[in-house]
């Protein structure tokens, strides 16, 4: 995960390059301000905002290399854990016109990066950014009707399109169904409320495990459900983010009933999904291992030794990608494939059968 | 016929000084130097990363601070102290930051500032050639002569195994004009002139390696001898030579550290047929052999990038800097219980010992000695 950006700079700065050359003017100006570098994205924490009691949303300043971003989009985080940096991939929740960033982390599992930052982001912290990215974006003409269907973290993204929306000239409707277990796990839920005051947004929480209050509902997502919510749902665009599961539900109903485009943003790959594993060779290394079928070519290797190069370990970044000869199955779509020496991303990969990976 | 059996099952593959081990035993050393190694690399963590970047920071603030005090120049105390500051500035910037950081010691850290693919020091060699000549040729072909080119540099006789001609007489007096220009010598000395006036190397490669160097020696001098000075103005010629004075010093200072390492009197020099089908315990072996220690305090250590473990850098040359003090009792134990000399001296016994090797080269061999090894 590391991509060197170069500033632009005008006869004044390239005098300022002359003068410090081999290094750059920001490595001096770094003494004074942290944030200062001419080869990668750093921002300052300015906020840290606790969502839930294992969400945390940080707002971000960032240098003058960070390109700006479009709402939906995501980026990768690097966090400096036990020295060594860390990548991981968060969707940006603000909106794109405001001057800060806000990401929202989700802590998953305890000793992560994730659990980190939840533990130890403070304002005046330093973290390094990669350039936005993703395809989940608002068409050029923005439809009419749009319906949002979010679960759990999934609300970022969309956050981050809603925000955008408040801001520009949009004249449209949208309905926003959102699903968790309780209101406690409801990340974003005080800025969901203030949105959904606007008359163009209907924004209701859907909840699982407690009962709702006036104006929310209980349940799970299905088609009975969203005819029920929101009437004309098959002909509104979708924009849907949330886990592998409910993504599958809604996939589903889309493709019996939708006469609209979906778009939809997922963040897990499926390792539940279990296949039936096999022998990893490592054929830089001369190393072997057993790998379960849920058990990931990058997890893998990390078992056994190495230390492959990896960022976002959800399939998005591309930074593991690696040449893999033999049968692996994707735990993001389930899909088997054999590969001759092809780049695979290692994170969302498991052996199926005999591989050999060259690390 | 016991004695017999073991020999050929397990031959001796080191003899040197009367300590002669068994391939057995080479491969028990490597295994034992290969633990500390690992046990250390594993600890790597976050008071390391602590620490690199806090010499980073006071080099660069030694740097903003010499410079600004050179353009006061035109007072004595201004120029002493800015050239002293600047000077500190490109000794710890070569050797205990550039120099480490180009041999991948912090490439863990995943810092695009401290990465040994992007990262060039402020010398007039190339980074990239520097990894050539230095990490791959000197650090893999350690003290073979014929092989590691910083065995002399190509124009100073340093080992027996190097045949004898006139020229050598004078090398008492270049070896400090060598010392003077350090970073020169450096930086052209990759070009390995004489093999391409022998026919080995070809003069496209020798151009090509040439425009890189010069390219990079255009950016010092323009900075250190032109935009810096005219920017004082007036005071141009203080900035002029306080700038010099300050590569003078840290050419130097490299020197001294550097000709410490491999040159003293009981460093050992190897040929090339001994180091063919050279095992992991052999290699280990040769490196601890070839190198020699400087004693000193903690601030010594750091000003020489830790070369003052010129031992354990070169068993570890990817192990962070900082870490080296810590393994070198480790190290100096397991040579002595395998009977193996541990060089280690301070800068001035080491360092009359190199003058006393630089002086008995410069004048031919006593016949027969060039077989000793």
């Amino acid at each position: 995960m590391q991509t060197i950006i170069e500033p632009r700079r005008g006869w004044f700065g390239r005098l300022g390059q002359a003068l410090t050359s081999p290094f750059q003017p920001e490595d001096y100006l770094a003494l004074i301000n942290p944030v200062a570098s001419a080869r990668e994205i750093r921002a300052r924490v300015t906020g840290v905002h606790r969502e839930t009691g294992r969400a945390v949303s940080l707002t971000l300043r960032p240098n003058r290399l960070w390109p700006g971003f479009q709402a939906g989009q995501h980026v990768m985080l690097g966090i400096d854990v036990n020295g060594a940096r860390q990548w991981r991939c968060f969707s940006l929740s603000s909106a794109p016109q405001s001057g800060t960033l806000t990401v929202t982390v989700k802590c998953h599992r305890a000793g992560g990066v994730t659990e980190h930052l939840l533990e130890r982001a403070r304002p005046g912290d330093v973290v390094t950014l990669s350039e936005p990215a993703g395809e989940f974006l608002l068409p050029a003409r923005i439809p009419d009707r749009l319906l949002f269907l979010t679960a759990g973290s999934g609300i970022t993204p969309v956050h981050s399109i809603a925000r955008y929306l408040e801001n520009t000239s949009f004249d449209g409707q949208v309905e926003w169904l959102h699903f968790d277990r309780r209101y406690e796990d409801v990340i974003l839920l005080e800025s969901l409320r203030e949105l959904g005051r606007h008359s163009q947004l209907n924004a209701r929480v859907v909840l699982g495990h407690q009962a709702p209050l006036p104006g929310d509902e209980q349940g799970r997502f299905d088609a009975a459900l969203l005819a029920a919510l929101v009437p004309d749902a098959a002909d509104r665009q979708v924009y849907a983010c949330g886990p592998a599961g409910f993504l599958d539900a809604v996939s589903e109903w889309h493709r019996a009933e939708g006469r609209a485009p979906l778009l939809h943003e997922r963040f897990q790959p499926l390792t539940k999904n279990a296949g039936n594993g096999g022998q990893i060779r490592f054929s830089g290394s001369d190393l072997t291992t057993e790998a379960g079928g849920g058990e990931s070519l990058l997890e893998a290797a990390e078992r056994s030794g190495l230390n492959p190069a990896h960022g976002c370990r959800m399939g998005i970044c591309h930074t593991c990608r690696c040449p893999v000869r033999g049968s692996v199955r994707d735990l993001q779509t389930g899909e088997s494939r054999t590969v001759d020496n092809q780049l695979v991303r290692l994170c969302i990969h498991a052996a199926e059968g005999d591989v050999e990976v060259a690390l | 016929m016991g004695y017999a059996m073991q020999q050929e099952h397990d031959p001796i593959v080191f003899q040197r000084d009367g300590v002669s081990l068994t391939r057995s035993q080479v491969d028990a050393f490597g295994e034992e130097i290969e633990a500390l190694r690992q046990q250390v690399m594993a600890d790597r963590g976050e008071a390391d990363a602590r620490y690199i970047r806090r010499v980073v920071r006071f080099q660069k603030g030694c740097e903003v601070a010499g410079r600004g005090l050179l353009f006061l120049g035109f007072l004595p105390p201004a120029w002493l102290a800015g050239t002293g500051l600047l000077a500190l500035s490109k000794i710890l910037e070569n050797m205990e930051i550039g120099h480490n950081v180009m041999h991948g010691q912090w490439d863990w850290l995943g810092d695009p500032n401290l990465d040994s693919a992007h990262y060039d020091w402020d010398n007039t060699c190339p980074a990239e050639q520097w990894k050539h000549s230095h990490n791959y040729m000197h650090h893999t072909y350690t003290n073979v002569v014929g092989k590691d080119r910083d065995v002399g540099y190509g124009i100073m006789r340093m080992s027996e195994h190097q045949s004898w001609n006139p020229a050598y007489l004078f090398q008492p007096i270049y070896n400090w004009v060598l010392a003077l220009l350090f970073e020169w010598g450096v930086a052209f000395h990759d070009l390995e002139i004489e093999r391409v006036i022998r026919g080995d190397k070809s003069r496209e490669q020798y151009r090509k390696e040439r425009k890189l160097i010069l390219k990079k020696v255009r950016r010092q001098v323009l900075k250190d001898y032109v935009l810096f000075p005219l920017l004082a103005g007036p005071f141009f010629l203080f900035v002029l030579s306080g700038n010099f004075t300050a590569n003078i010093l840290r050419n130097l200072w490299s020197y001294l550290i550097i000709f410490c390492g491999h040159f003293t009197e009981r460093a050992e020099m190897f040929t090339e047929e001994e180091v063919e089908d050279e095992s992991r315990g052999q290699w280990y072996l040769r490196q601890l052999l070839g190198s020699s220690n400087l004693e000193g305090g903690r601030l010594f250590h750091i000003l020489s990038g830790n070369l003052s473990h010129q031992i354990e850098h070169h068993l570890f040359p990817d192990m962070p800097s900082n870490r080296y003090q810590q393994v070198a009792p480790k190290v100096r134990e397991i040579a002595e219980r395998y009977g193996l000399h541990y060089n280690s001296g301070s800068l001035r016994r080491q360092f009359g010992s190199v003058m006393r090797r630089i002086h008995r080269l410069a004048l031919p061999s006593r016949r027969g000695a060039a077989a000793v090894s």
